[in-house]
């Protein structure tokens, strides 16, 4: 068990990768959409996507716990379990943190009338209208979504190199195409856009959590036989 | 675990193949705990194949890599008693030599803060320049650090001087030979600098072609074989019988280097049939030891050839 919290310990080593950036992009994107919303001529509800940022900085993340880190962690003499567990663990811990601080800034944003300027950032519409519990799972299982979706990759070019990417590549190609055929020819598409759009944030957020589980369980059998 | 009876290393019937290729070609082989060990062989001879399957880094396509009698894939309470860095280790592309000395402090339960310290003074490596932009000798001299520091019960070193210059690598013999003097443990160097070594080395494993060629104890190798020099009538007589590994010969001058011991009666015969003996470097036995037995293996396939 400590050396699955080492691990996470020596993906915290460099402040900068885990903690400081995703703050730096949080701040930064926050601020600079503020700022637009201050230049531009007022009227009606503000909306922006810039939240978004962090999020997709986790699928880089997920990339670059495993390449950078996972070698070395061999040479620490570390079994791919233990990396495995410490880095997802950590990951987790942070997405954790960032689902609830999303969920505090939605409150704040509520409060100050949209950063007073009636500016929806945080409090997305159809989000947050749930509870608390309904929005903090809904961030945390999108961040883990992008990062497992990183990690994953990461580990199949780890163990395969550019053949199990084109592999993968050409069997999401396949999968999404089957898929758009079969919805085709049995005419699913308006049932299908019906269900979605009566969808319930929680439904979805649990959705992809099976998701997320499905990966995690296909990045560790491919980590299980990966060599540095 | 059986520490006591296990040894430190062992392997049974290991072989590891690649596509086409056997890179280790059923070995069995079995070391025991506190010496320092020379795995000599020639570039691509399956050096780091071996080391990697001991660590528990790679897998093998069969037989066992043994770590005192436990299996150490993915098995935590082995792996944390050793230690091995890779030639082309990597690192973190962000970290400096301190952060990864930083992470080894967290992993070796040994690890000795004060030696990497002043083995990073020994060597001028830049503790906060980052890794990647650090010149083949540093890279090196942070793999070191880091091997000899964390002083796990089994060490592997795998080609260590690399791009060291001859100071840094005399820095490294001394050290290593210190250190092990005041924490005996076992060393496994792999190396094909084999004289820069010998005088470290207390037994000798080396391999070629993913086969062991020889596997002895560094002293009795040493004296395993003796060349002969003198009239090359008289060398001719004197080596008759012997295995010979190699030959020189200049006009009427013979230098035959033969596998044998010689008792005091061959010696003084040697003496008044004046032939001169001289001790075969370590270098030099491998060198021979291996081609030797490649022509032999080249000798046998041309005669199957031909049947």
């Amino acid at each position: 068990m400590s050396r699955v919290m080492n691990v996470a310990r020596m993906q915290l080593i460099n402040k900068w990768t885990f903690l400081g950036i995703p703050m730096v992009i949080l701040v930064g994107s926050t601020a600079l959409t503020i700022a637009i919303w201050a230049m531009i001529p007022k009227g009606g509800i503000l909306v922006s996507g810039s939240s978004q940022a962090v999020v997709w900085y986790f699928l880089a993340l997920g990339i670059q716990s495993l390449t950078l880190t996972f070698p070395f962690s061999q040479a620490m003499s570390v079994s791919r379990k233990t990396f495995y567990l410490g880095t997802l663990g950590l990951f987790a811990t942070i997405a954790l943190a960032y689902a609830v601080l999303y969920y505090v800034l939605g409150l704040i944003e509520t409060a100050t009338g949209g950063w007073g300027m009636g500016g929806q950032l945080f409090a997305l519409g159809w989000i947050s209208e749930n509870n608390a519990g309904v929005q903090i799972l809904f961030y945390f299982v999108i961040m883990v979504l992008l990062f497992m979706i990183g990690f994953w990759c990461a580990t199949i070019y780890l163990r395969w190199k550019a053949t199990g990417m084109l592999v993968l590549g050409i069997g999401v190609a396949l999968l999404t195409l089957a898929w758009v055929g079969l919805m085709s020819m049995n005419h699913w598409w308006i049932p299908f856009w019906t269900w979605v759009g009566s969808a319930t944030v929680l439904g979805l957020a649990l959705s992809l959590g099976v998701l997320c589980v499905l990966l995690a369980g296909g990045s560790y059998l491919t980590l299980r036989r990966a060599t540095a | 675990m059986n520490d006591t009876q296990a040894p430190a290393i062992e392997l049974r019937n290991l072989t590891k193949s690649y596509k086409d290729l056997n890179a280790l070609d059923d070995i069995s082989l079995s070391l025991e705990p506190g010496r320092i060990y020379g795995l000599l062989g020639r570039n691509g001879a399956g050096k780091t194949t071996l080391m990697t399957m001991l660590t528990g880094q790679g897998y093998p396509t069969s037989g066992e890599a043994l770590i005192f009698g436990a299996n150490p894939f993915e098995h935590d309470q082995t792996l944390a008693r050793i230690c091995f860095i890779r030639e082309s280790q990597k690192y973190p592309d962000d970290f400096s030599p301190l952060q990864a000395f930083k992470a080894a402090a967290l992993f070796f339960a040994n690890w000795d803060q004060d030696l990497a310290d002043s083995l990073a003074k020994d060597f001028a490596l830049p503790l906060k320049r980052r890794i990647k932009k650090l010149s083949r000798g540093q890279l090196s001299a942070v793999g070191v650090i880091i091997g000899m520091a964390a002083r796990a019960e089994i060490t592997f070193f795998d080609e260590p001087y690399l791009g060291l210059d001859a100071v840094a690598r005399q820095i490294f013999y001394d050290r290593l030979v210190e250190d092990f003097a005041h924490h005996p443990r076992t060393i496994v160097l792999s190396s094909h600098l084999i004289d820069e070594i010998a005088n470290l080395l207390e037994h000798v494993v080396v391999i070629d072609k993913g086969r062991i060629m020889l596997n002895e104890d560094a002293e009795s190798l040493r004296g395993s074989a003796v060349a002969v020099t003198g009239n090359a009538e008289k060398v001719e007589g004197f080596i008759n019988g012997y295995e010979v590994l190699h030959r020189d010969s200049l006009g009427s001058l013979a230098s035959v280097t033969i596998k044998a011991r010689l008792t005091a009666t061959q010696q003084e015969m040697a003496a008044e049939l004046g032939l001169e003996l001289s001790p075969v470097p370590l270098q030099q036995l491998v060198v021979r030891t291996t081609l030797a037995a490649q022509s032999r293996e080249e000798l046998t396939e041309s005669q199957e050839a031909l049947k």
